[in-house]
C-alpha cells in the first residue's frame, strides 16, 4: 500500500516535451484519474510511472521509494492496458498466473489467489479459455483480474474502458469504483474521457500539453475552473464562451457581446472591476441557460436569474435526450448551447427567450486563459491547496 | 511531512553510473551484431576487392593484403570479361530471360489471384489448395517430362521456353502470396466499386493492382531474383551457349577455368550487380509486401 | 484461366509422367517394376546422397532459423538495424553460382608452405594450424579422426554457404513477425516482472511460433531441393552429391532416366508430409 509522488517530471521525445514538469502527489487509497485531451502527455506520464519509459528529469517515488532507476518488474505495480495486452498463447488462468508464476510463487498459492480474483471477477467459468474466445467486456475483466492478483502497491489503467461499447463502459465504470473500494489500494487511471474521470474518481487531475491544467475533486474543477480549457473539457455538453467586453451601464456594469448583453451579479464586481472596458472571456454551461417558460427551482426565487435580461435567440436544431433537451441557438452571430426542461415546445426556426444564470457565470482573462475569481473563490481555491498538501502519504 | 522525509533521498535522475551502467550491459549486444554482420559481409567483400586486383596478386596473395603498399588495382578483369568471354552476350541473355520470366507470371498469378480472392465459383477454395500444394514439387522432378514435351514441340533450347518454364514454377508462389494479399484488401471497398458500377476488369485494374504495389514489388523482387540466379532451369531448357545466361556462363568458367580467379571473381560481381540494385531499390517493399502476404497474424 | 495451363503442363503433367517413368528402363521402352526404387535405396552412391539431404534438412534449417531469429531479436533493439540487417540480407540476392565463386574463394586451399590465398586456411595457418582442402577432406580438421556418413568436412562447408545465404531470408520474415507482435503485451510481460530473457522465451517464442513454422517449412523444402549450390561447388564430387545432383547426373551424364525419375519421386515423397501440414496450416489459418 503507498501513494505516489511525481516532481518536477519531465519527459522529451526529441524536442518535443511530453510531460513537463509534472508534480502530483496521489495519497494512499486514491482513486486519481489523469484526464486530457489527445497527445497530453497523460499517458506518458503513466508509462513513466509504470517504468516502462524513462524520466529525463525530476523524480518519481512510490511510498518513499525513489523508483527513477526500478525497473518495471520491481516497482510493485500493476497495469492494466487499453488493449488489455493479454497473451494470445495462453489461456486466462495461464494470463493471470504469468507474473506471480515468475515470481516463484508455490503452486497452490498463485491457484488460490487466481481463484479468487477470478471470483471476484465473475470470470471463474472463462478461466480454461483463451483469449480470443473471450468478448471484449469478458478480455477487459481478465486484464484486470491479471492485474489484481499480483497485489500491487498501485494500480495503473491506462484507457482501460476506451474498447467498450456505450452500455458495457457505464456498468463497468460502477464496476471499477466498486472494485477499487474492495481492494483499498492507489489507482492511477488514465483517460480522454472526462465523464469517466468525474464518475469514479476521488481526484482528478486535468492535463494539456504536458502540463497539469488543475489539480482537484471532480465537484471542484466542474464549479471552480482555474482556466478556460479545464472549463471547456470538464463537462457535458461542453461550457459555451463569448467574447464579451466589460461596460458599465445605468443599471450597473455588464458583459457586452454585441448583439445582446448579460449584467454582472454583485458579487463579480469588484473582481472584474480590473477589466472595465476591456474584453474577457465568458463562459456559461448550458445546464445553467434556461428556458423562460420553464425556470427551474430556485431560479424564479432568486432575483439574478429573472433580473439577467432575458435573451432573444433563434433554435436551430434540438436534441431530444429523455429527461432533457438540448437547444442549438444563435444570437446575431453567437451560436450556444443550453440544456433545458423537456417540457419546452421550442422548434426549429423558433425564437424564443432563454435566461442565464450569472449566479453560476464563469470569466477568464482572454490572454492567459486563466480563471478571473472572486475574492470568495480564491480563498476557496487556497484552502483545497493547503488540504491537498497537508495530507500525509503514509510510508 | 512527506517532502522533508524524502529530501535526502533525492539524486538527479540520469546520474553518471547509472547511465554507465546501461550503456556496458548494451555492449555484448552491440558486439554480437557488429561481428555477425562483418562476418556476413566478409566473403563478399572478398570477392569485390578481388575483382579489381590484377590476375598474378590473386593466384598468389589473400585480398586482404591488396591494401598494403604497393596498391595494385585494375579494370582489367572486367573489360577481359565483358570481351572475352561471351559474358556481355550472357549479359543480355539473362535480361531477356529474366524480364519477360518477372512479368509474366506476375501478371498470370495476379489475374489468377484476384479470381480466387473476389470471385465466387465451383470448387475455388480446394482448387485454390490445390495451387499451393504445388508449392513444394521439386523443380527437377518435373525436368525431364517437360524437356521431352519441349522437344516434341521443337521448342526446347529456345527463349519462349525458358519464359514459359519459369511462369510455370513461378506460379504457385505468386498465387499464393497475392491472393492472401487481395484477399486481406477491405471487403467494402469492392463492394462499393461494385455498386458504382465497376466490372470486374475495372475493379482488378483501377482497384486492387494499385492497392497491392507492396506485394507485387515484393513478389517481383523475389521472381526477378530467382529467375535471375537459376541455373538449373537455364542448364536445361537452353542447352545453346549462344543463349546462356550469366549463370550458365560462370558456371562454365568455373569448371573450364578453375583457376583463373581474376576472371571468375569480375564475373561474379557483374552477376551480382543487378541483382543488389533492385533489391535495395525495392527493398522498401519488401517487407511490407511479406509481412501482408505470408505471414498472416 | 491461363495459369492452370500453365501449372498442369509444369507441374501436374510432370509430377504425373515422371511417376510413371521412374518404373521404365532407362529409355522408358521397358516395364522394370521396382528396380529404380532398389538402386535408389541400396546403391552406395544412391545413400550417400540421401544421407546428405538429411544432413542439410537438420543442419541447414535449424542453423538458418536460429541464427535469422537471434539476428532479428537483436537487431531490433538497435539503431542501426536496417544496415545490420542488409549485412545479412544481402547475400540472398546473389545467385548460388556467384555465391559458390566467393566461397570457393573463402574456402581456397594451398599446400603447406606456399601462401594461402583462401581467408580461413590463412587465418588458420596465421595461428600455426595446418590448411586444410575443406571442400575435399573428410577427416575432422584439425585431428585424425574421420567421421561415418555425411557428416564429412566438405558436407559443413556446403551447408555452411547454404546458412550464408539463407539466414537472411529467415532474418526478414522473423522479424516482420516480431514487428507483428503487439509492445503492449511485451510491457505487459515486464510489468508482470519478466526478465528480457523469459519475455523471449515465454512471450516472444510461442506467439511467433507459426511464422517460425512458416520459414522452416520453407527452409526444409530449400534443403530438400538443393541443387544449384552443390553443383557449382564441387558438382558433387568427393561424396557431397545430393538427391537433386545425382539426379541430375543419372539424367544427363548416364542417361538413366528411370533412375532419375526414381529419385524424384523419392523427393517428393519426401516433401508430401511437409506439404500436407503446410495445408492443414493454411486451411486453419483461412478459418481464422
Amino acid at each position: 500500500m503507498a501513494g505516489v509522488r511525481f516532481k518536477n517530471v519531465t519527459k522529451r521525445y526529441g524536442k518535443v516535451l511530453a510531460v513537463n514538469g509534472f508534480s502530483l502527489d496521489i495519497a494512499d487509497k486514491e482513486f486519481l484519474v489523469l484526464v486530457g485531451p489527445s497527445g497530453s502527455g497523460k499517458s506518458t506520464a503513466l508509462r513513466l510511472l509504470a517504468g516502462l519509459e524513462e524520466i529525463n528529469e525530476g523524480n518519481i517515488y512510490i511510498g518513499d521509494r525513489l523508483i527513477n532507476n526500478v525497473p518495471a518488474k520491481d516497482r510493485g505495480i500493476a497495469m492494466v492496458f487499453q488493449s488489455y495486452a493479454l497473451y494470445p498463447h495462453m489461456t486466462v488462468f495461464q494470463n493471470m498466473a504469468f507474473g506471480l508464476s515468475l515470481r516463484k510463487t508455490p503452486k497452490d498459492e498463485i491457484k488460490t489467489r487466481v481463484e479468487k480474483a477470478a471470483d471476484i471477477l465473475d470470470i471463474t467459468e472463462l478461466l480454461k479459455r483463451k483469449p480470443r474466445q473471450l468478448s471484449g467486456g469478458q478480455r477487459q475483466r481478465v486484464a484486470l483480474g491479471r492485474a489484481i492478483v499480483r497485489k500491487p502497491d498501485v494500480f495503473l489503467l491506462d484507457e482501460p474502458l476506451s474498447n467498450l461499447d456505450a452500455k458495457l463502459r457505464v456498468q463497468t465504470r460502477a464496476g471499477l469504483s466498486k472494485l477499487h473500494q474492495r481492494l483499498g489500494t492507489t489507482f492511477v487511471y488514465v483517460t480522454h474521457d472526462q465523464v469517466e474521470a468525474m464518475t469514479m474518481a476521488t481526484r482528478i487531475a486535468v492535463m494539456d500539453q504536458g502540463i497539469i491544467q488543475q489539480v482537484g475533486k471532480p465537484q471542484e474543477l466542474y464549479n471552480r475552473p482555474d482556466n478556460a480549457f479545464v472549463a471547456g473539457f470538464i463537462g457535458s455538453p461542453a461550457m459555451n464562451f463569448f467574447e464579451a467586453s466589460v461596460t458599465n451601464g445605468p443599471q450597473g456594469m455588464k458583459l457586452d457581446m454585441d448583439t445582446f448583453s448579460v449584467p454582472v451579479p454583485k458579487d463579480r464586481l469588484s473582481a472584474l472591476n480590473p477589466f472595465l472596458k476591456k474584453k474577457i472571456t465568458f463562459g456559461m454551461r448550458p445546464e445553467h441557460i434556461h428556458n423562460r417558460e420553464f425556470l427551474p427551482p430556485g431560479c424564479e426565487a432568486d432575483g439574478d436569474c429573472i433580473t439577467a435580461s432575458p435573451v432573444k435567440a433563434k433554435v436551430e436544431v434540438t436534441e431530444l435526450m429523455g429527461n432533457e433537451i438540448f437547444l442549438h441557438l444563435v444570437a446575431g452571430d453567437k451560436s450556444f448551447l443550453a440544456r433545458v426542461d423537456p417540457r419546452t415546445s421550442a422548434k426549429p426556426g423558433q425564437d424564443i427567450e432563454v435566461v442565464f444564470n450569472m449566479d453560476n457565470m464563469h470569466a477568464f482573462d482572454p490572454e492567459t486563459g486563466q480563471a478571473i475569481h472572486t475574492q470568495k473563490e480564491k480563498g476557496q481555491g487556497e484552502g483545497k491547496e493547503k488540504v491537498e498538501k497537508s495530507i500525509d502519504l503514509p510510508s | 511531512m512527506m517532502a522533508r522525509k524524502l529530501e535526502p533521498l533525492l539524486s538527479p535522475a540520469d546520474g553518471f553510473l547509472p547511465r554507465l551502467r546501461k550503456i556496458l550491459s548494451r555492449w555484448p549486444l552491440h558486439v554480437i551484431l557488429i561481428v555477425t554482420a562483418l562476418l556476413w559481409m566478409t566473403p563478399s567483400i572478398g570477392l569485390l576487392i578481388s575483382s579489381f586486383r590484377p590476375a598474378t596478386d590473386i593466384a598468389s596473395s589473400g585480398w586482404w593484403t591488396a591494401f598494403q603498399t604497393p596498391f595494385e588495382f585494375t579494370l582489367d578483369n572486367y573489360s577481359d570479361v565483358l570481351s572475352q568471354n561471351r559474358m556481355g552476350q550472357s549479359f543480355l541473355n539473362s535480361l531477356i530471360i529474366t524480364i519477360p520470366g518477372t512479368v509474366v507470371p506476375i501478371m498470370v498469378a495476379a489475374f489468377a489471384a484476384y479470381a480466387f480472392a473476389w470471385m465466387r465459383f465451383p470448387g475455388r477454395n480446394a482448387l485454390f489448395i490445390f495451387v499451393v500444394a504445388l508449392l513444394v514439387v521439386p523443380v527437377q522432378m518435373t525436368l525431364i517430362p517437360v524437356l521431352r514435351l519441349l522437344t516434341d514441340l521443337n521448342m526446347a533450347g529456345t527463349f519462349p521456353a525458358i519464359w514459359l518454364a519459369h511462369t510455370g514454377y513461378g506460379l504457385p508462389f505468386a498465387i499464393f502470396l497475392l491472393r492472401n494479399f487481395f484477399g486481406a484488401l477491405p471487403k467494402e471497398l469492392m463492394e462499393s466499386a461494385r455498386l458504382d458500377g465497376a466490372s470486374n476488369m475495372r475493379i482488378f485494374f483501377r482497384l486492387v493492382l494499385p492497392l497491392s504495389v507492396p506485394a507485387i514489388a515484393s513478389l517481383a523482387i523475389f521472381q526477378f531474383l530467382w529467375v535471375w540466379n537459376d541455373l538449373l532451369v537455364a542448364m536445361i531448357y537452353l542447352q545453346n551457349p549462344e543463349l546462356a545466361p550469366m549463370t550458365l556462363t560462370i558456371n562454365n568458367l568455373v569448371s573450364s577455368f578453375g583457376t583463373e580467379w581474376q576472371l571468375l571473381t569480375a564475373a561474379a560481381f557483374i552477376s551480382m550487380a543487378l541483382p543488389l540494385v533492385v533489391f535495395f531499390a525495392l527493398q522498401r517493399y519488401f517487407v511490407e509486401g511479406i509481412l501482408a502476404g505470408s505471414v498472416k497474424g | 484461366m491461363p495459369a492452370f495451363l500453365f501449372v498442369t503442363v509444369f507441374l501436374i503433367y510432370p509430377v504425373i509422367d515422371t511417376l510413371r517413368i521412374s518404373f521404365f528402363n532407362r529409355n522408358s521402352t521397358e516395364f522394370i517394376g521396382l528396380d529404380n526404387y532398389e538402386y535408389v535405396f541400396t546403391n552406395s552412391t544412391a545413400q550417400s546422397a540421401l544421407l546428405n539431404n538429411v544432413l542439410w534438412l537438420v543442419l541447414f534449417t535449424v542453423l538458418a532459423v536460429g541464427l535469422g531469429l537471434l539476428f532479428a531479436v537483436l537487431s531490433g533493439r538497435v539503431r542501426y538495424e536496417a544496415m545490420a540487417k542488409a549485412a545479412v540480407f544481402i547475400p540472398m540476392a546473389i545467385s548460388f553460382v556467384a555465391a559458390a565463386v566467393i566461397w570457393r574463394f573463402m574456402y581456397a586451399y594451398a599446400p603447406e608452405g606456399f601462401t594461402q590465398i583462401g581467408l580461413i586456411n590463412a587465418a588458420g595457418t596465421g595461428v600455426g594450424l595446418e590448411p586444410i582442402a575443406w571442400l575435399v577432406e573428410h577427416p575432422l580438421p584439425y585431428t585424425d579422426v574421420t567421421l561415418p556418413g555425411p557428416l564429412h568436412t566438405n558436407n559443413f562447408a556446403l551447408v555452411a554457404v547454404g546458412v550464408w545465404m539463407w539466414t537472411g531470408f529467415a532474418m526478414v520474415i522473423l522479424s516482420a513477425g516480431l514487428k507483428g507482435i503487439s509492445t503492449d503485451i511485451l510491457e505487459a510481460a515486464r510489468v508482470d516482472g519478466a526478465g528480457e530473457w523469459q519475455i523471449f522465451r515465454r512471450i516472444i517464442l510461442p506467439v511467433l511460433s507459426p511464422t517460425i513454422a512458416v520459414v522452416a517449412t520453407t527452409l526444409v523444402i530449400q534443403a530438400l531441393k538443393k541443387f544449384d549450390m552443390v553443383w557449382v561447388m564441387t558438382a558433387g564430387n568427393f561424396e557431397t552429391d545430393v538427391v537433386a545432383t545425382l539426379m541430375f547426373k543419372q539424367m544427363f551424364n548416364f542417361s538413366d532416366f528411370g533412375r532419375a525419375a526414381a529419385l524424384a519421386v523419392v523427393l517428393l515423397a519426401a516433401i508430401l508430409p511437409i506439404m500436407l501440414i503446410s495445408i492443414r496450416r493454411f486451411r486453419a489459418q483461412e478459418e481464422t
